[in-house]
């Protein structure tokens, strides 16, 4: 009995040491954060913003392109400006496999108290997961490839008006881009829908088949996974005599590799249509494909020095994190200006709904409405690729 | 003798099973579907499952033999593709191979086989053979060390881009028409696939039932002590069976490329959870159960794929797992593990 007394105090006292320690690393953690989100920061030659994205795990393939054409931004910039300096620190959020690592980048980045803005992150769910670290650390950030709707409406997904923005189109911009061209210039009457069970996916699959079966077409739904390299049994279920096959993915190494499969099963007839995330040159090279993207600036002297230095490999779906890159950078500067030689993350975010870039390499004016939309989404091109795996802007 | 009928029951127990998923599936949905379709993601299955039954007896022999589970192997089969990937790109890659297609895949597979089955040597050896005599779970720690370290190294080394083996660019698009143009179609992938998988078995069956390291590695699997009594060096066996399963490993990764295109550095993972999965199945240790398994898994996720929502066929086919082995932990063609008492 008395030892049973004796384990059980034991326990209790081990409890306690737990519960002290971490009330303890709590109260330490959080007035450091807290502190951060306030703290006026001296600027100094060299100036400090985060990257969040998704560097490991199975989407690090489209995560490491925003990455390359952020850090691009970023070395262009320090090129110029000796005195201001951009040194960038990397979050890893991975994509689609656990929220946790989102805001665990948010958490680490808030409590940097060097840190003034945020690049990132790239997935939707990421950006409704890590909001809460962000807004506590009083930080901005600006994603180039979150496209859900409702991450700006004010509510659906929380709130985040004055912290988030993005340099991306969203969704609702997209889809009926997509939806217009299936019926109005390709007259297609039955057309397959593939997501890749991805929010950005689903979302883009939702929309275009609602819009499609208002307008009459025959649309039927299917659903592979971002880890899938087989697709042959799914190949299989699609009726030969469909028109289309709508892939709004985010992997065009897996739109590549279903091309080929769908070729090798004798359906290579039906045409493929995907969305901005499969906008790879080079990559995706399946051709009479479609593909909707936003209007990137093919002439810019910027985007062809970076394919040049890529091989001839333009990664695409990483442009928007250039612009993002470029108007953090940019916030932080002016919030440097005004401040003379000191700023705090707040004055940042002021700075970054300020942003007034007349021209970018997406090819069109970035300003940020008060819900962190863009205030002129520009419209999306429509490609078709080519023999030799280049994509033509037709529409 | 009595133990032999068994296993005799416990095989035909096994193809039982396997004949009625089989059955239930074709008389429930083809007559919506029609039997072409059925018998198309049955091929397509028959693919699917020759690589998973590769990967699985990698798993099988290393645990036959020390019992081990080997979480590595499914990063010594992407490695495996790695390396295949590498020939393929230094000889010219698939739009302008410098030499013959048919020198240029042996040569991918022979490189990819051998790369692969020195590095399970190393793995044995560095990773496993200092912790022989340590607790199981140890070797288990650092099985998942080297899956870590083995996935990181390629991501380190080649980055995390995707890597397309463009193999029906390389060898064909072209394949057989089974019963005219509209019936089942099997491309000439496949077929090096099913053929060269099935190559791959005998020779390992072979291997096992036949000669004198056959022999030996059955001696050492049976009982190490006694086995080294009778001048067998068990760490030479062990080694050499890391080699064996590794080798068939990465055979797996070219084929995995070849069919299905792109590769990157965590490929491994649920393909590794597969073959293991089929090896569970099978009756993991025992080579026709790990073929067996990874046939049934191959063909389950192929029919899962094909009549349900592609969302839920991992969930079909770990359910198969589940079910299996409440119904028979050991395995389709496991025999259950004898207790002293």
């Amino acid at each position: 009995m008395l030892k049973k007394i004796g384990l059980v105090a034991v326990l209790a006292a081990l409890i306690s040491v737990v519960v002290a320690t971490t009330t303890a690393w709590g109260s330490a953690k959080a007035p450091r954060t807290a502190s951060a989100a306030t703290a006026s920061v001296k600027c100094g030659k060299t100036r400090t913003i985060g990257m969040a994205a998704p560097i490991t795990g199975p989407a690090s393939d489209i995560g490491n392109q925003q990455v390359r054409w952020a850090k691009y931004f970023v070395k262009r910039w320090n090129k110029k400006h000796s005195n201001a300096r951009i040194k960038v620190v990397m979050g890893d959020t991975q994509l689609g496999v656990d929220t946790a690592f989102a805001v665990k980048a948010a958490k680490s980045f808030a409590s940097n108290s060097k840190l003034l803005g945020v690049v990132g992150p790239a997935g939707s769910q990421e950006v409704v997961a890590s909001t809460t670290a962000y807004k506590q650390g009083g930080l901005g950030f600006v994603s180039g490839s979150a496209s859900r709707t409702t991450l700006t409406d004010g509510h659906t997904d929380g709130n985040r008006r004055g912290y988030f923005y993005r340099t991306v189109p969203n969704d609702a911009a997209q889809g009926p881009a997509v939806a217009n061209w299936m019926t109005k210039k390709l007259k297609w009457k039955r057309v397959y829908i593939i997501d890749d069970q991805e929010t950005y996916s689903q979302g883009l699959a939702d929309g275009v088949q609602k819009i499609l079966n208002n307008r009459g077409v025959t649309t039927k739904r299917d659903s592979i996974s971002q880890k899938d390299s087989d697709f042959s049994s799914a190949i299989a279920k699609i009726p030969s005599n469909y028109q289309g096959i709508y892939i709004p993915w985010q992997l065009a190494p897996q739109a590549q590799a279903f091309g080929q499969q769908l070729q090798a099963a004798g359906k290579g007839h039906i045409k493929l249509f995907g969305s901005d995330g499969l906008f790879a040159p080079g990559v995706w090279k399946i051709a009479g494909s479609y593909d909707s993207a936003f209007p990137y600036n093919p002439a810019s002297k910027v985007v062809q020095t970076y394919v040049k230095a890529h091989g001839g490999n333009g990664e695409f779906f990483g442009l928007p994190s250039y612009v993002a890159a470029q108007v953090v950078v940019g916030a932080v500067t002016r919030a440097c200006k005004a401040g003379h030689g000191k700023t705090t993350r707040a004055a940042v975010r002021k700075q970054i709904a300020k942003t007034n870039l007349k021209t970018s390499i997406l090819g069109f004016s970035v300003a940020f409405q008060k819900s962190g939309e863009m205030k002129l989404p520009a419209a999306y091109g429509i490609y078709q690729i080519q023999k030799n795996g280049s994509f033509k802007r037709i529409g | 003798m009595a133990s032999t009928s068994r296993q005799v029951l416990g095989n035909l127990a096994g193809l039982g099973v396997l004949l009625a998923i089989w059955v239930v599936y074709a008389v429930y949905f083809s007559p919506t579907q029609g039997w072409t379709f059925f018998f198309q993601l049955t091929v397509n299955g028959i693919i699917l499952g020759s690589i998973y039954a590769l990967i699985a007896l990698g798993y099988s022999l290393v645990y036959g033999i020390l019992k081990l589970l080997n979480f590595a192997h499914g990063d010594v089969y992407m490695i495996g593709s790695f390396i295949g990937f590498g020939v393929l790109t230094l000889l010219g890659g698939p739009l302008s191979p410098a030499i013959p297609v048919a020198l240029l895949v042996l040569c991918m597979f022979v490189a990819a086989m051998l790369g692969s089955g020195v590095l399970g040597l190393a793995i044995e050896r560095f990773a496993y053979r200092p912790l022989r005599d340590a607790p199981r779970i140890a070797p288990l720690i650092s099985a998942l060390g080297v899956a870590f370290f083995l996935e990181n190294s390629v991501l380190l080394l080649f980055g995390a881009d995707y890597r397309n083996y463009d193999g029906y660019e390389l060898i064909s698009y072209n394949g057989i028409h089974l019963g005219g143009d509209a019936g089942v179609f099997v491309s000439y992938l496949g077929v090096l696939v099913i053929s060269g998988a099935l190559l791959l078995m005998v020779a390992l069956i072979a291997l096992v039932r036949w000669s004198r390291f056959g022999k030996a590695m059955r001696a050492v699997s049976f009982d190490r002590e006694a086995a080294a009594m009778m001048g067998i060096d068990p760490d030479r066996v062990i080694a050499i069976t890391f080699l064996v399963g590794s080798a068939l490993g990465g055979a797996a990764g070219v084929m995995f490329g070849l069919v299905y295109s792109q590769i990157y550095y965590l490929i491994g993972f649920l393909a590794g959870l597969k073959g293991f999965t089929a090896a569970v199945v099978g009756g993991i240790g025992s080579i026709p159960g790990a073929m067996l398994g990874g046939l049934l898994v191959g063909l389950v996720e192929s029919w899962a794929k094909g009549y349900l929502n592609g969302n839920v066929a991992d969930l079909v086919v770990f359910g198969i797992l589940i079910g299996v082995m409440l119904l028979r932990p050991s395995g389709l063609l496991g025999t259950p593990a004898l207790q002293k008492v």
